[in-house]
C-alpha cells in the first residue's frame, strides 16, 4: 500500500509535469522495480536498474532497511541516488557524496513539532517510548530519548519490538504500569492498528497518544484501527493543507484519480519527481556525475516545501551529507479526519489533549 | 501480580490457536514421516478464504466460514498430496528429501498466486467483536481470542475422539506406526495419507480463520507462522497431536512471559531457545515423557 502510494505518485508527478519531462528532444523514462519490501531484492533491482536498464539516476526506497542498501550500493557503482521516504539517520550520514535526501527527514528529527507541542502546551514530566526494532524505528527513538534528556522529560518506559507480534499486551502492560503522561510509538501501520486496538482493551490512558509517523499517519491505519484511532496523533512530514504551491491539485488530484486519500508517502514521492525533473533540467550534461553537481546546485520548491540538498550537522553530533532541513508537523486523528494541530500557524483543528479516558469514550 | 496474569492469560490464549495450527503439521509429518513446509501457505490459503467470504459475501462471520474454508482446503491438500506428493514418493531422485523440496516448491506457488491476486496489501476482517474485551479483576480477557482459543480447544477434543474412536481415525493412527504393517491389514494407505494432508490443511484453515479477528492478512504471513508450527511439532514430538497441543499452549506462554520479563523485541528469540534446548536435551518432545 506504501509502494502503490508512492508510484501513483511517482507517475502523477511525471504527467502532471508534461514538458519538463522531455529535455533536449529526450524524454525521461520513469522504469519501476519492486523491491517486495525486502533488503537484498530492493538492492539487486536497484542494480539491475543501473547494469541493464541504463538508467540515469535512481530514486524511490520506503523502509529504511530496504533503503540503505539501494544507497550502499548507489554509492559503490557511482550512481546518483535521491531517496524518498527511507529515514533513518545513517542512511545520509555516511558521507556518500551519491546518496541525497529531499523529501525525508531524518529519522531523529520527526519530532521538530512534536516537542515544540511539549513545551507549549503539555509540559510532560514523564514518557514512554516504544518503537519497532529496525533502522527506522531505533534511529527515531535515540533522537527522542536524547531530544527528552536535553528538556528533562524523564523516558520511564523504553522497549523495542519485533514488527509483526499478534499480541503487544506484554509490553503494552509494562507501559502502562509505568504510568507515563504521553507515550511515542514508533510503528508500521498494521502494527500500530493492533497496539493502539490492544491499548484500548487493556484500558490503558494517556494524556496524549503520539505515533511516530510511518505507519500513524497512513488512510490504512483508520481503516483497521477504526474508532480506536480517535485522538491518537502523530508526528508528520506533511499535510495536505499547507501552503506550498501546488499541494491541493496534488491532493485533489490524487483523489480523483485513484480513489483515495494519500498521506505524507504519496506527497514525498510527488515531490521526488519534482526534484529529479529539476535536476535533470539544470543538469550541464545528462551523465552521473552532471545530474549529481544538478541536484547540489538546484533549489526547487516542491509539494514538500522548499529542497537545498546540503551539508550540516546536528545537536546530535550527526553529520548529515546532501540531507534537505526538515519542517514537521503534528496531526490528531479526529472522527476520522487526520488534522493538523501543530504547529499553531499551519492547525487546520484544535487539539484535543488531554483526551478522554477510554470508559469515558461513547 | 496483575502482570504475571495478564501474562498467562495472553499467553494461554495465543498458545491454543497456534496448537490447532500446529496439529494440522504435526499429524502430515506422523503419517508421512515429512515436515510439510506448506503448511503456513496453506494455512494463508484458508485465512484468504475466510476473509473473502467477510468480505465479499455479505459478511459471514469468520467463525461461520472457518468450517467453509476448512472443506475448500481440505479438497486442495487433497489434491496436492494425490497428484503431486505422492507422484515424488519412492522416485529415485539426488535427494532423498524431494518431497519436503516439492512442498517449498509449493509453498512459493501458492503464496505467489495469492500476492498475483490480493497484491501485498495488508488486510484485516473486523467483525463487530474484533477488539473487545472484559475484564477479570484488573486483567483484561480479548473476546475474539477467548473465543478462538475455545474453537480450537473444541476442534482439539473432536479430533482425538476421530482419531481414536472411528475406524478412519484408527487407520490413521496405524498408517502413522507402521505404514507396510497397515497395508497388510488392509489399510488404503495411499487414500489414507491423502485423507490426512486435506485434515491437516483444513485444520491450518481453522486455525488461521481463528486468527482474522485478531490478527491481520497478507500473503508472506505463512513464513511466520510456519516457524512456530515447526517449534511446537518439535516440542511436541513429531506426529503427536496431544503433544501439539501441549506444545502450542507452552509456546504461547513463553514467548508471552519472554516478552514480558526480557523484552518484546526477543519474543521469537524465546521459542527458538525453546527449540535447541528441546532437541538437546529431550529429543523426542512431550510425547517421549509420557512413553517411558
Amino acid at each position: 500500500m506504501f509502494g502503490e502510494m508512492e508510484k501513483n505518485s511517482f507517475s502523477m508527478a511525471y504527467d502532471d509535469l508534461g514538458d519538463k519531462t522531455t529535455i533536449n528532444g529526450r524524454k525521461i523514462e520513469l522504469l519501476f522495480e519492486d523491491g517486495q519490501g525486502k533488503p537484498d531484492i530492493a538492492k539487486s533491482a536497484a542494480e539491475k536498474l543501473v547494469h541493464s536498464d541504463k538508467v540515469d539516476m535512481i530514486s524511490g526506497g520506503y523502509s529504511s532497511a530496504c533503503t540503505f542498501p539501494i544507497a550502499g550500493a548507489a554509492q559503490t557503482m557511482g550512481v546518483p541516488f535521491l531517496d524518498s521516504t527511507g529515514a533513518a539517520d545513517k542512511i545520509t550520514t555516511q558521507g556518500w557524496e551519491w546518496v541525497f535526501r529531499g523529501t525525508a527527514a531524518p529519522a531523529s528529527h520527526y519530532t521538530g513539532a512534536l516537542f515544540d507541542f511539549y513545551d507549549n502546551v503539555m509540559h510532560p514530566k514523564t514518557t514512554a517510548l516504544m518503537y519497532e526494532n529496525t533502522d527506522f524505528g531505533t534511529s527515531s527513538a535515540d533522537g527522542y530519548k536524547a531530544i527528552c534528556e536535553a528538556k528533562g522529560i524523564e523516558v520511564v518506559f523504553d522497549e523495542a519490538y519485533e514488527a509483526g507480534a499478534v499480541d503487544f499486551k506484554p509490553m503494552l502492560m509494562k507501559a502502562k504500569a509505568a504510568n507515563p503522561e504521553t507515550c511515542y510509538v514508533i510503528s508500521y501501520v498494521m502494527d500500530a492498528s493492533l497496539i493502539i486496538k490492544q491499548a484500548r482493551e487493556l484500558d490503558w490512558n494517556v494524556d496524549l497518544f503520539v505515533g511516530g509517523a510511518a505507519g500513524w499517519t497512513m488512510p490504512e491505519f483508520l481503516e483497521n484501527a477504526k474508532d480506536a484511532s480517535e485522538y491518537v496523533a502523530s508526528t508528520t512530514l506533511w499535510v495536505p493543507n499547507v501552503a506550498w504551491p501546488g499541494v491541493s491539485e496534488y491532493y485533489n488530484g490524487y483523489i480523483a484519480k485513484y480513489g483515495k486519500k494519500p498521506d505524507y508517502h504519496g506527497a514525498q514521492a510527488y515531490g521526488t519527481m519534482q526534484i529529479i525533473v529539476d535536476a535533470l533540467n539544470n543538469a550541464k550534461e545528462i551523465s552521473y556525475e552532471g545530474i549529481r553537481q544538478s541536484l547540489l546546485e538546484i533549489n526547487p520548491t516542491t509539494v514538500m516545501g522548499p529542497i537545498k540538498l546540503e551539508n550540516w550537522s546536528d545537536e546530535f553530533g550527526h553529520n548529515y551529507t546532501n540531507q534537505n532541513r526538515p519542517t514537521t508537523y503534528v496531526v490528531q486523528w479526529q472522527k476520522g479526519v487526520l488534522e493538523v494541530i501543530w504547529p499553531e500557524a499551519a492547525k487546520s483543528a484544535n487539539y484535543v489533549c488531554p483526551v478522554p479516558k477510554w470508559s469515558e469514550r461513547k | 501480580m496483575v502482570i504475571f496474569g495478564q501474562t498467562f492469560i495472553c499467553g494461554i490464549l495465543l498458545g491454543g490457536i497456534y496448537a490447532i495450527i500446529a496439529i494440522g503439521m504435526t499429524l502430515i509429518m506422523g503419517v508421512m514421516k515429512i515436515i510439510n513446509l506448506a503448511h503456513g501457505a496453506l494455512m494463508m490459503v484458508g485465512m484468504y478464504i475466510s476473509y473473502c467470504l467477510f468480505t465479499y459475501c455479505g459478511g459471514i462471520d469468520p467463525y461461520i466460514a472457518m468450517f467453509l474454508s476448512g472443506a475448500c482446503l481440505f479438497g486442495i491438500g487433497y489434491l496436492i498430496q494425490k497428484y503431486s506428493i505422492e507422484k515424488v514418493s519412492g522416485v529415485e531422485t539426488i535427494l532423498p528429501e524431494s518431497q519436503v523440496l516439492l512442498t517449498v516448491g509449493i509453498m512459493l506457488v501458492l503464496t505467489e498466486a495469492i500476492r498475483l491476486i490480493f497484491k501485498s496489501d495488508y488486510r484485516s476482517v473486523a467483525p463487530w467483536y474484533s477488539g473487545t474485551s472484559f475484564f477479570v479483576g484488573d486483567m483484561s480477557i480479548s473476546i475474539p481470542m477467548l473465543i478462538g482459543f475455545g474453537i480450537a480447544m473444541a476442534f482439539v477434543f473432536v479430533l482425538h475422539l476421530f482419531l481414536t474412536r472411528t475406524d478412519l481415525g484408527r487407520s490413521v493412527r496405524a498408517t502413522a506406526q507402521d505404514r507396510d504393517a497397515a497395508t497388510y491389514m488392509g489399510i488404503n494407505s495411499k487414500r489414507v495419507t491423502n485423507f490426512t494432508f486435506g485434515l491437516g490443511s483444513a485444520l491450518a484453515a481453522v486455525g488461521g480463520t481463528l486468527l482474522l479477528p485478531i490478527y491481520y492478512l497478507f500473503p508472506d504471513i505463512g513464513h511466520a507462522v510456519l516457524a512456530k508450527c515447526f517449534i511446537i511439532t518439535i516440542l511436541g514430538g513429531m506426529g503427536s497431536t496431544m503433544g501439539a497441543l501441549f506444545g502450542g499452549l507452552a509456546l504461547g506462554v513463553a514467548e508471552s512471559f519472554g516478552a514480558t520479563y526480557w523484552a518484546m523485541g526477543y519474543k521469537d528469540v524465546v521459542g527458538l531457545i525453546i527449540f535447541i534446548v528441546v532437541l538437546l536435551f529431550l529429543p523426542g518432545g512431550f510425547k517421549s515423557l509420557t512413553k517411558r
